[in-house]
């Protein structure tokens, strides 16, 4: 194996067929692309925005419903100054063993924040926002969730967007 | 997700540990990282590799020309485990 094949060898294989064979049409298949929304100044005057699937939210709030057969199709806001201990896991979906130790292995609140600090781009929305990728209705997931979530990342005025599909 | 916010007019980049998945969503701007589910951003303590991973991610918000672009982070889970590792141990988090 060359490092280039290794380096595009996933640790799974074969998720998206395994997991379409299972729950048949759970699995997003997109035949286009949409164009690109080009950033008009440099990343460092542009506000960042992170979008997490890992079920991350602040302690107290509604947990993510996990065991909906479904899914929970709503999101919860994190706020972008929150620290690791503020924050907790509501997902069954993937291992939480590293995040258990170090939640910046998932939701990197602490590296972005210190990037913001250091400049490297022009800071942060209030919020980050974060859901759970078990949402098995995938219509419903792109007319509802996906679109509340890109409206409320409007509303914070973001200019770039790291997402994390976990 | 990623389409509706791209589509509002805001840059986006993903970080994927399923480029299987990512081929078939075809997101505008994609960095695929060979680790575990759950771990996107590496190894608990290892802040250089997660500040890494997010910066290249940034980076390809100015690189990317044409949409559906997937960029394979040329590391290794093993590579990250290792160093991983050697923080923790440096930490005092696990014996040398």
């Amino acid at each position: 194996m060359t490092a280039g094949s290794e380096r595009r060898r996933q640790l799974r294989p074969g998720l998206w067929e395994t997991v379409n064979e299972r729950y048949p049409g759970a699995m997003i298949s997109k035949t286009d692309t949409v164009p690109l929304a080009r950033l008009d100044k440099p990343l460092a005057d542009a506000r960042l925005t992170f979008i997490s699937s890992a079920g991350v939210q602040p302690k107290g709030t509604l947990p993510f419903d996990v065991v909906h057969p479904v899914g929970d199709y709503t999101f919860r806001r994190v706020p972008s100054d929150a620290s690791p201990s503020d924050l907790e896991i509501h997902q069954l979906k993937y291992p939480t063993d590293g995040a258990n130790r170090d939640l910046n292995v998932i939701f990197p609140i602490e590296r972005l924040q210190a990037l913001a600090a250091d400049g490297l781009v022009g800071g942060l929305t209030s919020s980050f926002f974060s859901f759970i990728g078990y949402n098995m209705d995938v219509k419903r997931l792109e007319a509802t969730l996906a679109e509340d979530i890109a409206d409320a990342v409007v509303a914070d005025h973001a200019e770039i967007a790291l997402l994390a599909p976990a | 997700m990623q389409r509706a916010v791209e589509q509002r007019g805001i840059a986006t980049v993903s970080i994927s540990v399923a480029r299987d998945v990512t081929e078939h969503c075809k997101p505008p701007r994609a960095v695929f990282v060979p680790f575990r589910m759950g771990h996107h951003f590496g190894v608990p303590f290892h802040a250089e590799l997660q500040r890494r991973i997010i910066v290249e991610a940034l980076g390809r918000i100015e690189e990317v020309e044409v949409s559906g672009d997937i960029y394979d982070l040329p590391i290794t889970w093993a590579q990250a485990r290792t160093e991983g590792r050697l923080i923790e141990q440096t930490m005092g988090l696990r014996p040398a």
